[in-house]
């Protein structure tokens, strides 16, 4: 009945109904994308609507008031706000290059192992501390960097004569080392995993091009030149690109190396705000820090759209998101 | 010259894979050390010298310890099971083509992945929901994770579209084809990506950090953090020392997953392989 009233009505009409008919008949699948929907919906979408406080005084407790711009003047005045923003770019960029450089290398020696079982016994170690939480990596090298006779690397510097036992390093609580040890451990926790994406890259070339090359004279170091190192690019391109767009995102790992004493090296957008909201002390300004995690996505934003402008490019046509 | 020079190769190539082996394990196996030897000064010492279980039973004897560990556990396993459930349902639905609003879906999910709320919008928002200090908010948040979700798209993309066909024909509801069909072929993207969340769950710090101020519903990432930064360390007793015992406690957040580690590798690599395959 109700379909002949429709096929009756106006052809408009009638694709209406049969889009009706389709949703109809997909009923069980929008059932299913619900639950998704909602999660979508409360950890994601309501917060974006939170950002109309980045224009407010917010403290939780009274009503937010408007104040238009007045954060984002008053976090562009702020050196704290620059020094975070510049700690964001130049520790996330930098461990980024360090660690797929590092990767880059062990894949490429990893993948002349001939025995299959030790290469999978150092596949096998060198995996392992992706998995430990930063909480426990951060754990183990505060005690292992440690500055007195118990830390095992200032031990070692003071025995084999680099330090006298009084002048040992605080590698997390000194401004001038902080960074390097930050890399330092980065390289130790990330690098085997990174190798994961670098090795099944490898795995896919044709070794009729090694029998080739060895044909034409090519020697190790020749095949890893101009064979490896090639069937590589594409693989490193994406893997600075897809994390290119994460650097903003930095948090944990700063967040749990550092101490007071380092902040101006190592304080990033995100424990700056962390700071701000939670530790200042003061009744917390939610629109302020809100502002500059406003900026913070904003800037994100950006830079997830060049990468994937650069990823289609590069991966015929394939974009990040 | 040049014969001699290709059969040093794999020494020394095999030598310096055994020197960044040990470059690796030994920050882990000084943890290992530290934790059952009694004698304060570690220093450079790769063997305990004198050997004894007070720092554990340090760790142990202290009754706040096993909160923590309970809720670790639970929250692994509860979050697991629904991170699982949001990403098979959600991708399910996104290799729905014809499905009218299936690209509106996609895009929902992907434009999180551009733009997001922010730190403390985010924060807001569970706080007025009430979820900040309850269990539910480190359970439910990470369970949503679009990227994982994208790739078991990638994965169900490679099931037969003729299999749903004949499932449909054959009466099967959407429901019944998903567990009929769709996850008896996904066993392997359900181990690999089960897996990255039940890491990411175990591992889960910086929720606890943002969202939970109530010391009783801790897990033990931060229980450890308390006791490597000082504030909560367990009293050490039966000649144990400080360093002791914080040793023992990495080694007791850690064993769990050094255990299994060695047999789970596998799965997390086809994990990453997964996405790499569509290269």
């Amino acid at each position: 009945m109700k379909n002949n009233k429709n096929q009756s009505a106006v052809s408009n009409n009638g694709s209406r109904s049969r889009l009706a008919a389709k949703i109809y008949k997909y009923r069980g699948f929008y059932l299913m994308f619900l639950p998704v929907f909602i999660f979508a919906v409360i950890f994601f979408y309501l917060p974006m609507l939170g950002i109309r406080f980045a224009f407010t005084d917010y403290n939780g407790i009274k009503e937010a008031t408007f104040v238009g711009l007045k954060h984002f003047q008053k976090m562009f005045s702020m050196p704290n706000f620059w020094s975070a923003f510049t700690n964001t770019l130049v520790i996330s960029v930098v461990k980024l290059f360090l660690t797929t450089a590092a990767a880059v290398v062990v894949s490429i020696f990893l993948n002349e192992i001939i025995n299959i079982h030790f290469k999978k016994v150092v596949q096998t170690i060198i995996y392992l501390p992706h998995f430990m939480s930063w909480v426990v990596t951060a754990s183990v090298f505060s005690l292992i960097m440690a500055p007195t006779a118990q830390g095992l690397v200032n031990t070692f510097l003071v025995n084999t004569g680099v330090l006298t036992s009084d002048s040992m390093i605080y590698f997390l609580g000194d401004s001038k080392w902080w960074r390097f040890t930050y890399y330092l451990i980065n390289i130790w926790k990330e690098t085997g995993w990174q190798t994961v994406i670098f090795m099944a890259t490898l795995a896919g070339i044709n070794t009729e091009l090694y029998e080739a090359a060895a044909i034409d004279g090519a020697g190790r170091w020749g095949k890893m030149r101009y064979i490896t190192f090639p069937a590589l690019q594409n693989t490193i391109l994406t893997v600075i690109i897809l994390n290119l767009a994460k650097v903003m995102n930095l948090f944990e790992s700063a967040f749990v190396l550092q101490n007071d004493a380092v902040l101006d090296v190592s304080n990033v957008l995100e424990t700056y705000i962390y700071y701000q909201t939670f530790n200042s002390g003061a009744i917390p300004n939610y629109g302020y820090t809100t502002a500059v995690g406003l900026f913070k996505s904003l800037v994100g934003c950006v830079l997830v759209l060049i990468c994937n402008n650069l990823s289609k490019k590069i991966r015929e046509g394939r974009g990040i998101v | 010259m040049k014969k001699k020079k290709i059969e040093i190769f794999p020494i020394v190539n095999g030598l310096i894979f055994i020197i960044v082996s040990l470059i690796i394990i030994v920050p882990m196996w000084k943890v290992i050390v530290d934790s059952f030897d009694l004698k304060s000064a570690y220093g450079m010492k790769l063997w305990p010298e004198q050997i004894g279980l007070a720092g554990y039973t340090s760790v142990f004897r202290n009754p706040t310890l096993y909160h923590p560990l309970i809720i670790s556990f639970v929250t692994t396993i509860a979050g697991t099971f629904l991170a699982l459930t949001l990403s098979t349902f959600g991708a399910y639905v996104l290799i729905q083509w014809e499905m009218p609003g299936r690209n509106f879906f996609a895009n929902m999910l992907l434009f999180t992945m551009i733009f997001q709320g922010g730190m403390i919008p985010t924060y807001l928002v569970l706080k007025s929901l009430h979820l900040t200090n309850t269990i539910w908010v480190v359970i439910l948040f990470p369970a949503l994770n679009v990227y994982n979700l994208v790739l078991m798209r990638n994965f169900f993309e490679g099931i037969p579209v003729s299999l749903f066909e004949s499932a449909t024909l054959d009466g099967c509801s959407p429901m019944q084809t998903f567990i009929r069909i769709v996850l008896p072929m996904s066993k392997a993207a359900l181990a690999s990506i089960g897996l990255m969340f039940a890491v990411t769950y175990w591992n889960d710090y910086t929720h606890y950090k943002l969202y939970i101020t109530d010391s009783n519903l801790y897990n033990f990432q931060m229980k450890l953090r308390s006791i490597i930064m000082g504030s909560d360390l367990p009293q050490a007793n039966n000649g144990a020392t400080e360093n002791t015992v914080k040793n023992a406690a990495i080694i007791v957040v850690i064993i769990p997953f050094m255990i299994a580690y060695p047999f789970l590798q596998k799965y997390f690599v086809k994990g990453v392989n997964i996405g790499a395959v569509k290269e």
